[in-house]
């Protein structure tokens, strides 16, 4: 199998997006805590304000799983801003389904956006990976990744609903 | 009063600038800030701004030794989590060392909390250094949860050589 296609997600595409989506956290153990529609990713990405970018693989016709799906895989991104070095692209997920793996996709769409960072005037691609997914650190450190975690001490922190809630009414 | 919370101008940049400077000293990278109040105003104050941030700014006669009065920030950015949607990301809360105690940090916070509220972004996420014992205490206090000890998750970076690179090879 060797030909795939790489563009922009279009509106059409958000059903595929979210069903790679759940796929990818099926793969990290975490199918259940997708919470996210059809319709918000329709709002939030292709709307007046969108919050993120999409770029998709796909495979020509004959290529296509029994189901049919031709979009095989995808990456979430957005930017975000560093204050001592600007702005960075963020990647948010990285999925290609498991029988299109082995082909270079991954690799291609890597590249793809590391192209559109440098493009945009990004000085740094960021990202996290959790610790027992040694494959996908792996992929990275292989093409230069730095573990920013492990290197410089960095522990990523989270404020859910509830907690935010109370902390608003503090003010 | 002591102090007051507001959005921050394209005037203020001169100040933020400062602050981040203060701030990376403390985080022992003062080596690592490699832009100034010229970007901070492009990037913050243009048609397509990456961040938003909040000061705290007490009266005249409480200014610092230097004379500011601008005495705190909160600079944060909105992203998106495929699981659940909007999301804000806090990058820097900084507060100078002779104004800290007086609940400056705790209201900046809570400023945001608010934005996410009105934002409908469901996470409020940041990154903390794990000697940094003084915040890491002041946000579990608050109900943050330390994601990189609970589900492993690490921080990774391409940037300089390695970014470069990967782009070279885009298709």
């Amino acid at each position: 199998m060797a030909s795939f296609n790489l563009r922009k997600a279009e509106p059409k595409d958000v059903p595929d997006i979210l069903r790679l989506i759940k796929e990818l956290a099926r793969y990290e153990e975490m199918e259940d805590q997708v919470k996210l529609t059809e319709k918000d990713l329709l709002e939030d990405g292709f709307g007046d304000h969108p919050f993120y970018h999409c770029v998709v693989a796909e495979v020509p016709t004959e290529h296509q799983k029994a189901e049919g799906y031709s979009v095989i895989g995808f990456a979430m991104y957005y930017f975000t801003y560093d204050p001592w070095i600007g702005k960075l692209l963020y990647l948010e997920d990285f999925f290609v389904m498991k029988e299109y793996r082995g082909f270079g996709i991954g690799s291609e769409i890597l590249k793809k956006l590391s192209e559109t960072a440098v493009k945009t005037r990004c000085s740094s691609m960021h990202f996290i990976v959790a610790e027992s997914n040694q494959a996908s650190i792996n992929f990275y450190k292989r093409r230069g990744a730095l573990d920013l975690s492990l290197e410089e001490g960095w522990r990523l922190f989270r404020i859910d609903k509830q907690n935010l809630l109370k902390l608003s009414a503090e003010e | 009063m002591k102090y007051s919370i507001r959005s921050a101008r394209a005037q203020d940049c001169r100040d933020i600038e400062r602050m981040i400077m203060e701030l990376a000293l403390y985080e022992k990278m003062p080596d690592q800030v490699k832009i100034s109040h010229k970007e901070l105003e492009r990037d913050g104050f243009g048609p397509n701004p990456f961040y938003q941030c909040l000061v705290a700014e007490v009266p005249e006669e409480r200014s610092s030794a230097e004379g500011h009065t601008v005495v705190g920030y909160v600079l944060y950015y909105y992203t998106y989590s495929t699981w659940s949607g909007r999301c804000i990301y806090m990058e820097d809360l900084y507060v100078m060392p002779q104004f800290r105690g007086e609940g400056i940090g705790k209201a900046l916070m809570a400023s945001v909390a608010k934005v996410c509220r009105e934002q409908q972004c469901v996470r409020l996420q940041f990154s903390v250094l794990d000697w940094n014992k003084p915040s890491l205490e002041f946000y579990l206090s608050k109900g943050a949860q330390d994601l990189t000890d609970k589900e492993g998750w690490h921080l990774l970076r391409f940037d300089g050589e390695a970014l470069e690179s990967l782009a070279e090879e885009a298709p």
